[in-house]
């Protein structure tokens, strides 16, 4: 299991984005219909006024400016509105990455030092610059002030104490091991405030798009717009409400108490998009979340690789992203990371194909055995997709059962999580390589017992190469060993999916969602 | 026995039982799978992490030694601080309760005059059309879940004829009662259940009450029709009444964890529910702890009334 975000922050938070899909590889086919383009992507010219009105879904009383510690998605795209990124993941930008209070980050030959670069010119509202000594602070934060683990891999692959602050726009950083995918973790997820912050709260200076003007947990937050920021920013305000039902959100949308809703799964989306008032859009690649399940390796017949291959081949990929996600989805070659550079998309997409899969079993003479799938409406869609995957493991003779747990409670007891022998699961869009060596390296409870030092070593290799072609071969080649031996069954990629009114344009996800470049078209 | 004694004891057994829901309140959370250090620490934590945060927040004391501490600490007015965003639970609940109770109130002002009117008017003709007419559109109510009441009121008063939002979102920095719109649907889809609970309490009452030998010598003076109902039956159905009132009201408290989360309505149980979805153990106990205060409070304060009314209980004190 790739879980690298809080799993509450990403139920909270969905997952969809605006990036560019031309050059992005796809080796995973969407569906038949195609998935809209995301709010914004056929935007008319920017106009700059007006307030927009959005809906997540929020997580009452424990909601909290401190987004280092927020138990929800909303917590962290409050904070994006507050505080600026060092950089987003753009797969369509060089080297992956599009900067945000950074103007360039340089590495050196040895792929020892990364040099941050900073903006010049970005200030906090209290009218002081933003310099690297802010943003080394920043980079830190999650290990000094405490963080969900999701904000933390810049720390587990820099020696942070070690930065050195070469002047107020230089900041350099050395690895703890040589890696070329550097920019990728440190302008994944962090955000940049004021030196020596303890306290998060109305009255910090920030440096975001925003201003944060009300923040009532639970209910909601007001920003208006921050003349200072760096770039242009259109809205004169924004309102971020709380609405936990996802129904109650659609109703809000329909009732013109909101502008935008996020997350609102596909079943409502097929609803709105029947009505012309409003326009629904979901996420491209990379930005979807994979729903997966772990075959773990204590559980007798799946320690025979033949058994892991025969469950993947019987598994109908294609009914998923139909019947589950009405086409709003992208079929899974049971690799993470569909969309990210590092995807190999070079391995051929696995068929479905029940007559190799019961062949598969009869190989391996493990005979009929029963197996429950255990799963848990973490996210939209994870719950229905175990079940399609238990009706076609009973197709090639397999007496599969499903084992379903209410919303919150899959990963409760995580210890009893990972010896369960077949266990769904979701991960966000995160870059392949960094998050396999945070989440899936030998010994990693997460792994369900698929413990392999050659992919591991092959995974350090391709995140060591100098020579990107070198790199990218190894990568493949750890991505081959993990489809053709590994124990993870990754069926589908799921967008989150927002709707809003037709006025509403440039909302972006990055992979969170981000009104920085929004607008109200006239 | 003394009329004071008679309350104190109510009081006491009003004690007893907190105590008693206390501690299933705290063994409810307690048998949760997981544990609040393994849901803080996340699930890539290792056990020295979550040993070391269990042993910060106490957790790794004895469960009697725990609920002592927790019970006295609540018993004091400290309810602790909710794991997640560290928010003081008192003041969470300072800030919602009068929201919940707003919302209580108000289902009660529609749903009393409406009950006490059906249940009268069914009650004084049992067995009659009337009486079966509104009998089986109560049951029904009764019968049909709040959630499904919620959907139908939006669908017709909001979506369809867009008289109210659908939504109670209340203007951030400001107060329900400052909004009123968004008070109307979550108000009636709690005052629809309980008014259909309380007027088949009301008429059961009536039917006792309008088969009593002094209704019926009124009737054979010829005493019929309103002045019946409002001079002979009402007063003496007002003992009973007052209790269903109560239940009723117990019974809003109970329900707002459904409604308040449909229309987002910021009051306890909306609180409690995404308490519990977060594994917030402190906070779901808090609020638990004083829902079940609050209904215990209305229903002691309902028993007392009941027994200052009704002449039997007096007479016996």
């Amino acid at each position: 299991m790739a879980r690298t975000f809080d799993r509450r922050t990403l139920l909270r938070a969905g997952l969809i984005a605006t990036a560019a899909a031309a050059n992005v590889p796809l080796l995973a086919a969407c569906s038949d219909d195609s998935v809209p383009a995301a709010a914004g992507t056929e935007s008319p010219s920017p106009r700059t006024g007006g307030t927009l009105r959005a809906a997540f879904a929020g997580g009452g009383a424990a909601e909290t400016l401190n987004f280092l510690m927020g138990p929800t998605g909303l917590d962290y795209v409050r904070a994006r509105c507050l505080h600026p990124p060092l950089g987003v993941l753009d797969p369509a930008a060089e080297h992956g990455v599009r900067y945000g209070v950074l103007d360039r980050i340089d590495i050196s030959d040895d792929l020892r030092t990364y040099t941050l670069k900073v903006r010049p010119g970005v200030r906090f509202t209290d009218g002081s610059a933003l310099t690297a000594r802010d943003v080394i602070y920043s980079l830190a934060a999650p290990t000094t002030l405490g963080s969900l683990p999701f904000l933390k891999p810049p720390s587990r692959n820099f020696d942070l104490a070690k930065a050195r602050v070469v002047d107020d726009l230089t900041l350099e950083l050395p690895t703890l091991g040589p890696i070329a995918d550097g920019r990728l973790i440190l302008c994944q997820s962090t955000l940049v405030f004021k030196d020596g912050t303890k306290q998060f709260n109305a009255d910090m200076p920030t440096a975001g798009p925003f201003r944060l003007t009300e923040f009532e947990p639970g209910q909601g937050a007001a920003f208006t717009r921050n003349d200072g920021y760096y770039s242009d920013v259109h809205l004169d305000g924004l309102e971020l409400r709380a609405v936990a039902d996802p129904t109650a959100r659609a109703n809000a949308l329909t009732g013109g108490q909101v502008d935008f809703i996020h997350d609102i799964g596909p079943v409502s989306a097929r609803t709105l998009e029947a009505n012309p008032r409003f326009v629904v859009t979901a996420a491209r690649l990379p930005y979807a979340t994979s729903l997966s399940f772990g075959l773990n390796l204590a559980f007798k017949p799946f320690a025979d690789v033949r058994v892991r291959q025969a469950v993947k081949h019987a598994v109908d990929r294609d009914a998923i992203v139909k019947t589950v996600f009405f086409g709003r989805a992208f079929v899974g070659n049971d690799l993470s990371s569909l969309g990210f550079a590092d995807y190999a998309e070079e391995i051929e997409q696995r068929a479905y194909d029940p007559e190799k899969a019961r062949a598969l079993l009869d190989q391996a003479g493990v005979g009929r055995f029963t197996v429950a799938v255990t799963t848990a409406p973490e996210v939209a869609g994870m719950a229905e997709t175990a079940t399609v995957v238990v009706e076609n493991l009973k197709a090639v003779g397999i007496d599969a059962t499903l084992a379903q747990k209410p919303a919150g409670q899959l990963f409760a007891d995580f210890p009893a999580y990972v010896k369960l022998p077949f266990a769904a699961s979701y991960a966000p869009p995160v870059p392949p390589l960094s998050n396999y060596t945070s989440t899936r390296t030998a010994g990693s409870p997460s792994n369900f017992g698929f413990d392999r030092p050659d992919i591991d070593a092959l995974v350090a290799q391709a995140r060591a190469a100098a020579d990107p072609a070198r790199g990218r071969e190894a990568a493949v080649r750890a991505q081959r060993l993990m489809w053709e031996d590994g124990n993870q069954l990754i069926p589908v990629f799921a967008p989150a999916i927002s709707a809003h009114t037709p006025a509403v344009h440039g909302v972006r996800d990055e992979p969170f969602t981000t009104f920085e470049r929004a607008f109200l078209a006239s | 026995m003394s009329l004071v004694l008679l309350i104190a004891r109510r009081v006491a057994g009003a004690v007893s039982i907190l105590v008693v829901l206390s501690a299933l309140i705290f063994a409810a959370t307690e048998v949760l799978p997981g544990d609040a250090a393994g849901v803080l620490a996340g699930g890539e934590s290792s056990q020295a992490d979550r040993d070391r945060l269990r042993q910060d927040l106490g957790l790794d004391a004895g469960l009697a030694h725990r609920y002592l501490t927790w019970a006295t600490a609540a018993a004091h007015g400290d309810l602790g601080t909710g794991y997640v965003g560290h928010r003081d639970v008192a003041a969470v609940l300072a800030d919602r309760l009068p929201n919940s109770l707003l919302l209580a109130v108000l289902a009660m002002a529609v749903a009393v005059p409406a009950a006490v009117a059906a249940g009268l008017a069914a009650g004084l003709r049992g067995g009659r059309r009337t009486d079966r007419m509104i009998s089986t559109a109560t049951l029904m109510a009764a019968a049909v879940p709040e959630f499904l009441v919620a959907a139908v009121l939006v669908a017709v008063f909001a979506t369809g004829l867009g008289l109210v939002p659908e939504v109670s979102l209340v203007p951030l920095g400001s107060r329900p009662w400052r909004a009123p719109a968004v008070l109307v649907l979550p108000a009636a889809a709690l005052a629809v259940t309980a008014l259909a609970v309380a007027a088949r309490l009301v008429r059961a009452s009536v039917v006792d009450i309008a088969s009593a030998p002094y209704v019926e010598a009124a009737r054979l003076r010829g005493v019929t029709g309103t002045r019946l109902a409002l001079r002979h039956v009402l007063p003496n159905a007002v003992g009973p009444a007052v209790q269903v009132v109560t239940v009723m009201f117990a019974g809003l408290i109970g329900g707002a964890v459904v409604v308040e989360t449909l229309f987002n309505y910021p009051g306890v149980g909306y609180e409690l529910q995404q308490a519990v979805a977060n594994r917030d153990v402190p906070m779901v106990q808090g609020l638990a702890l004083a829902m079940c205060t609050t209904t215990l409070v209305v229903l002691l304060l309902g028993d007392i009334v009941h027994v200052l009314l009704s002449p039997v209980l007096r007479g016996r004190s």
